[in-house]
Formats: structure tokens, C-alpha cells, sequence
């Protein structure tokens, strides 16, 4: 986790879940990789919760709308550029809600959406929302599959990565995680995403929530809920603790 | 056609001895001498003959099964079709069959081609190939490793179609019928069924967007994922007319199938929706060829589908049924599912669904309907092996019964713990690469009911 990236210091105030909206963006199109299954594990753990899902052809509801988290999965490369310019008038929408703690939680390619570019391969490149100043460069010939495992605080993270892009630029004092077994944005660093205040981006897909029980709990927690719960513990755990063992005895290749 | 090289001459000649030396031993022979020829050759392919009327296959779901009829029922009107069933459907595995289908002259033996292309090959492919017809069955989410999305499956097909290539496409489909714009085409369609559905019943649909303008699709109908028809109330994008259209009688066991105005009758070879599909693109491929449907209606008469991912065992009253399920692809899972949750009588499930890498992703379970199999029909379900902890926990998440999931046992321990008291069917789900597995435990299954008839007396 950042410097300063402390649990306390970033949750939001102590609350049930029935005061908490979750607002999923652009479900018909950022769903690529099992992603879908966080919300819908967040509404099993979460029942009393609003959700809201933001069309590509409404308003999203965060214009006008404080919510509490804004999840959005990995999409095609094409979608890439609807979601871009879609979201390019709320700007500055979207970095008062990142001042204001509000949870993000963008996974695969959906963060890339946020940096300054996106480059291909011909030379062209795709104007991001310039929040972050990162660049992904495509390489579409050249599909990157790995697993991943890294530090969150004291949360072991695991999961998945596929895509066509790395990220580059200086994440060294806001990356969501640091990498123990795979790589970072990039082959050449450990440090994995994005992390300013509560707005984090990874490139591990999939559903993240259900494969990483301390995360979720920990999400919670971010949102203020008073007691954080999870559904299916138990076989939760067992999948976890099991993957974690397999990860900490594998030599990971890379491809 | 490329002038023929020195260096073909050489892969041409070496490709068959290889063959020939394979084919000694005992080896099937249909990839290494594919191989061997484009090394020695690179364009081997642009340079040897091709039949006159070459058909390629490709499509993420119902390639092999096409193919499989198209070379069948040709072969009942006594057309043999050069082939690649017996082996690899990428670049070295369609060389092989080019090449043992030629003369060391580099000429075709037959008039006629049949070739089932992987859709991530067509660069490899396509350009050199250059087939009169192609056939694209559909394209859907498959292994995310491979083939990242269906859209960009699309994008490499269009790229490397050649333009004087004809294609027949599915209509139903709206990623798949969007391939290669610029290039002839000819529709086929499935009118709507009674089990058709206004909105999608699917974890995942492809296509909820307009390809053109980016708005929300209204979906006429849904047979399953992204399949059915629909329209964009923005710009007008819409399901395309089809050429070809079945009004499918599941009851009576035909279709009429409208032929750009002409109605003939079909039987069907298989009550399988996705057979339908297959039965009707082969009949609208060989109408457009110039086959008589007098000719395709006593080749399906002559032919059965001959599934290699399906096989039935009866003993002791309890069906023994081996299914291959594609892992990794979120689709061919759900078909399975969804047929097996359909069959009639109490279940035993085998599920040997497994990763043998521990690193491999398997996020396809997410996209995939466990849901299916969350029936009081389904008695347990049994999974050794790396993946059983998530799997176990997936079906879960799909509402089956946590004591209903059995788990930590080795794949050959499994069938022991399959209950067949008042069980009427077993499935034996595996994957793609675990035939042999299989096998071995339908073998042992089959046993095992013996032995409990036996001491029944």
C-alpha cells in the first residue's frame, strides 16, 4: 500500500450498509473477465446497499450524486474509447470524488481509462482523462498472461492478469500493491496499479472480491461499514488459503 | 497461385517422408509434416494447389462438428473432400492436409476442400489459403488467454479474409455477422422458438451495445448469450436480413428452411439447438455451392452427427455419459450445463474441469452458468483435483447446496465417491485435454455398477 494510505485516515464514517451506494459503470460493456461477480458477491455481503449501474447512454449518476464506490471492470479496446469519451466532461467530477475518499475500484483495463494515454502499436494514441499521468502502450500481437500475487498493507492479494498493455510512468508513491510474485504496471516494476486516496486501479482482473476474503473485508472497511461481513466464508477461505500455498510454491513464468 | 519453388519441391518431398516415416510407426502424421514443409518452405501453402472448391471453417463454437458433416455428407454424393479432422485446425495442422492431399507435384488429388481454421490462425491462414467460401458459426467469449474477446477475434478474421471469399454467416449473431463488411455474404437465421426469451437469461451477452453508435440494443428475442435478434432504436444498426431462414419443428423432428424465397423440408439430424445451427449452416454452404436439396436432404438421411464429446454408456439401468466441456470457455460450459440440467432423472456429476498449471486463470468461471446445475435434480457433484476448492466454491455462489460438493479426492478416487442408488444418469464432464481420463473413469465407473448389480443379485 502508498505512504499515508492508512485504513483509518481514508474510510469513510462508520455506517450500515443501508446507507451506501455503489455505483457500477457501464455494466453492459466493462464486464470482460468474470468481472461481474464483485458486485454481485458486494450484494450478497452488502444486502441493505443501493446499487445503481450507469449506462453508456444515460448520465452517469455521479454527476449530479455523491456515491460511495464506483466500480467498473475491463473492456475491449474499442469500448476503451466509447468509455473515454463518455466520461471526459465529468473530469473534474471525478477527481472531487476521489479528493472526497470516495471508493474506486477499477480493475483489468478499466484504469487505463484514467491516465494521460492510451498508445498503439502504429503510433496513433487515444487522449485519456489525464488523471493520472500514466501510458499504456498496446501490443496486440503480444497477449500478456500472468497470475499475480503482492502486499496490500499486511493483505496478501492474489489473482489474475491477461492484456495487451503495460503501463508506464513513475507509480512509486501511489500504487495499489506491491507485486511479491509476478510484475508491477510493467515487467520492469513491482509496483502494481494505482492508489490515490481511495481510488484504486489494477490490472489484476477477474473477480478480485471473491478470491481475496481480507481485500473484501477490507473494502468494506473503507466504506465504513461497522461490521464487515463475508458471505461464504468458510469455502471463500479455502479457495484463498489454497491458491496463496500453490502461488508461494510456484516459480511463476511469464508469458 | 504462386509459381512453385525449388524449396516447395524440397518441403513437398520431405513433408511426405516424414509422413510416410510417422505413418511407419504408428502416428496419426497430420501436423509434423505440415510442419516440416513450412519450414523448409514458408509459403508452402500460397504455393501448393488448392482444391477447386475450398471451404473454410472457423467460429469460436460448432467448427469441428460443421467440418465434420460438410466432409461427411459430401461424401455421401461420392465427393471426397480434402480435410484436416484428423488433425490440428492451425497453420501446420491445414499444411499437413494440404500436403498429404497433393501430388509431390504440388497438384490437388481432390476437387474439393474442407478446412476448419482456428480463428486466431487466420493470419497464417487465410492469405495463403484463400478459400471460395468461408464459414463463421459465431464468435463468443473463449479462453481469455488466447483469444482475449470476441471483438478482437472479429477484428484479426476481417483483417485476413481474403476479398474474393464469399461467407456465410450466421444473422442470429450480431458479432459474427459483422466480420469482413466489404466481402460477399450470405445470411442464415433460425426464426424465433417458443423457448426464446425477450431478455438474456446468460451471465454474459456480447453484445448489449450497438457495434455502430454505441447505444443500448434492443433485443427482439434471446436464444442464448448474445444469439436472437435485435435492433438499435438510435441509428438503425440492426440483426441482419437473412437469405437462408429455418422455421424449426423440434416435435416432428424437421425444419422448412426458406431459401432466398423457395421453402424445402430438412429432417433433423439432432435436437440440439446448436446442431440446428450447425445442420442449417451446412445447408445453406452446399445450397450456395450448387448442391441440390434433394442431394443435402439424402446426405443428412445418410449421416448422424458423429459427436466425439459425447459418449453414452447404459448399465445397470444408470446412463454413463461422457461430455467434454470446454474449460476456459465460458460458453461451451454453459451449453453443457444447460443441456445436462435439461435431461431427465437424477444425476451423479463427475467434474473433471481441472487446471493441471496451478498459475492458469480461471476467471471463466464467473462467465460461466454454474447456476445450471443448482437442481434437486443434481444429486452431487463430485471434483478432484488443483481447482476443486473453486470450484466447489462457484457452485456455491450458484446456489447448489454446499453438501451436495464433494472434494479432495484424486482423480482416479473420484468414482468412489459417486452414490447410484437412485441415480439414473452419470456425467462425466472433462476437458479438452483429459479424453484419456476419462475414459479411464467411465471405465471405472461402469465397473463399479457391475459390481453393485452383481451383489444385488
Amino acid at each position: 500500500m502508498s505512504e499515508g494510505m492508512d485504513l483509518e485516515r481514508t474510510k469513510q464514517s462508520s455506517r450500515t450498509d443501508r446507507n451506501i451506494r455503489i455505483e457500477t459503470l457501464f455494466p453492459e460493456i466493462a464486464n470482460l473477465y468474470g468481472d461481474h461477480a464483485n458486485i454481485r458477491y458486494l450484494k450478497l455481503c452488502l444486502p441493505d446497499a443501493e446499487y445503481v449501474e450507469d449506462m453508456l447512454s444515460a448520465e452517469p449518476h455521479f454527476a449530479t450524486e455523491k456515491p460511495d464506490m464506483i466500480y467498473m471492470g475491463p473492456m475491449t479496446e474499442h469500448q476503451q474509447e466509447l468509455v473515454i469519451n463518455k466520461l471526459r466532461p465529468y473530469i473534474d467530477r471525478i477527481k472531487e470524488l476521489i479528493e472526497q475518499n470516495v471508493v474506486f475500484l477499477m480493475t483489468g483495463n478499466a484504469m487505463e481509462i484514467f491516465w494521460d494515454r492510451i498508445e498503439n502499436e502504429d503510433g496513433t494514441s487515444i487522449e485519456g482523462l489525464g488523471i493520472f499521468h500514466y501510458v499504456a502502450k498496446r501490443r496486440m500481437f503480444n497477449r500478456y498472461n500472468s497470475a499475480v500475487m503482492g502486499l496490500l498493507g499486511d493483505i496478501k492479494l492474489v489473482g489474475f492478469k491477461s492484456q495487451f498493455t503495460h503501463s508506464y510512468g513513475d507509480n512509486s508513491s501511489e500504487y495499489m500493491y506491491e507485486v511479491t510474485k509476478g510484475d508491477g504496471i510493467n515487467r520492469e516494476t513491482k509496483y502494481e496499479g494505482v492508489r490515490r486516496n481511495n481510488f484504486m486501479g489494477t490490472y489484476t482482473l477477474g473477480p478480485i472480491l471473491i478470491l481475496n476474503p481480507d481485500f473484501t473485508l477490507y473494502l468494506q472497511k473503507l466504506l465504513g461499514v461497522e461490521e464487515p461481513k463475508l458471505v461464504y466464508e468458510a469455502p471463500m477461505r479455502d479457495a484463498y488459503e489454497e491458491r496463496v500455498r500453490q502461488y508461494e510454491e510456484t516459480e511463476f513464468v511469464l508469458t | 497461385m504462386a509459381k512453385k519453388t525449388t524449396r516447395f519441391y524440397l518441403a513437398m518431398f520431405m513433408g511426405k517422408l516424414a509422413r510416410g516415416t510417422q505413418k511407419l510407426l504408428g502416428m496419426n502424421a497430420t501436423f509434423f509434416p505440415g510442419k516440416l514443409a513450412l519450414q523448409i518452405c514458408p509459403d508452402f501453402m500460397g504455393q501448393v494447389d488448392k482444391p477447386k472448391y475450398l471451404i473454410g471453417v472457423t467460429g469460436t463454437n460448432g467448427k469441428t462438428t460443421v467440418s465434420n458433416l460438410l466432409v461427411d455428407l459430401l461424401e455421401t454424393q461420392g465427393i471426397k473432400a480434402t480435410n484436416n479432422r484428423s488433425g490440428s485446425n492451425t497453420k501446420a495442422g491445414v499444411a499437413s492436409a494440404l500436403l498429404i492431399n497433393a501430388t509431390f507435384g504440388g497438384k490437388s488429388k481432390n476437387e474439393w476442400g474442407v478446412i476448419e481454421i482456428d480463428e486466431r490462425s487466420s493470419m497464417h491462414i487465410h492469405p495463403y489459403l484463400k478459400p471460395g467460401y468461408v464459414v463463421c458459426t459465431n464468435l463468443f467469449r473463449d479462453s481469455i488467454l488466447r483469444n482475449a474477446h470476441a471483438e478482437y477475434i472479429a477484428g484479426i478474421i476481417s483483417a485476413n479474409i481474403q476479398p474474393e471469399t464469399k461467407l456465410i454467416l450466421n444473422a442470429d449473431d450480431l458479432i459474427s455477422s459483422g466480420v469482413a463488411p466489404d466481402n460477399e455474404r450470405v445470411y442464415y437465421s433460425i426464426k424465433r422458438l417458443p423457448t426464446d426469451t425477450e431478455t438474456c437469461h446468460n451471465i454474459i451477452n456480447d453484445c448489449r451495445i450497438c457495434p455502430k453508435c454505441g447505444a443500448e440494443l434492443e433485443y427482439e428475442y434471446v436464444r442464448y448469450h448474445q444469439i436472437g435478434k435485435a435492433h438499435c432504436p438510435k441509428c438503425g444498426f440492426a440483426s441482419p436480413k437473412p437469405d437462408y431462414e429455418a422455421e424449426v419443428h423440434f416435435d416432428e423432428k424437421y425444419m422448412l428452411l426458406n431459401e432466398r424465397g423457395t421453402q424445402q423440408r430438412y429432417d433433423l439430424i439432432s435436437d440440439s439447438i446448436f446442431n440446428v445451427y450447425n445442420q442449417v449452416t451446412v445447408t445453406t454452404l452446399l445450397r450456395e455451392m450448387g448442391l441440390t436439396a434433394g442431394q443435402i436432404r439424402d446426405g443428412f438421411s445418410r449421416l448422424h452427427i458423429v459427436d466425439t464429446r459425447y459418449n453414452k454408456i447404459t448399465v445397470g439401468g444408470i446412463d454413463v455419459i461422457d461430455h467434454m466441456a470446454k474449460e476456459h470457455n465460458p460458453v461451451a460450459c454453459s451449453v453443457v450445463f444447460d443441456y445436462l440440467s435439461k435431461e431427465p432423472g437424477t444425476k451423479e456429476i463427475l467434474f473433471l474441469l481441472d487446471d493441471e498449471k496451478v498459475l492458469e486463470n480461471m476467471t471463466w468461471m464467473y462467465d460461466c452458468d454454474y447456476e445450471k446445475l443448482n437442481s434437486p435434480l443434481v444429486k452431487h457433484i463430485i471434483i478432484p483435483g488443483n481447482r476443486a476448492k473453486d470450484q466447489k466454491l462457484r457452485l456455491i455462489m450458484a446456489g447448489v447446496p454446499e453438501e451436495k460438493i464433494i472434494i479432495g479426492m484424486s482423480d482416479e478416487e473420484a468414482p468412489n465417491y459417486l452414490d447410484f442408488e437412485g441415480t439414473d444418469k452419470v456425467f462425466v464432464l472433462h476437458q479438452c485435454y483429459k479424453p484419456m481420463l476419462s475414459k479411464k473413469l467411465d471405465g471405472m465407473i461402469v465397473e463399479l455398477i457391475r459390481k453393485r448389480e452383481a451383489q444385488k443379485g
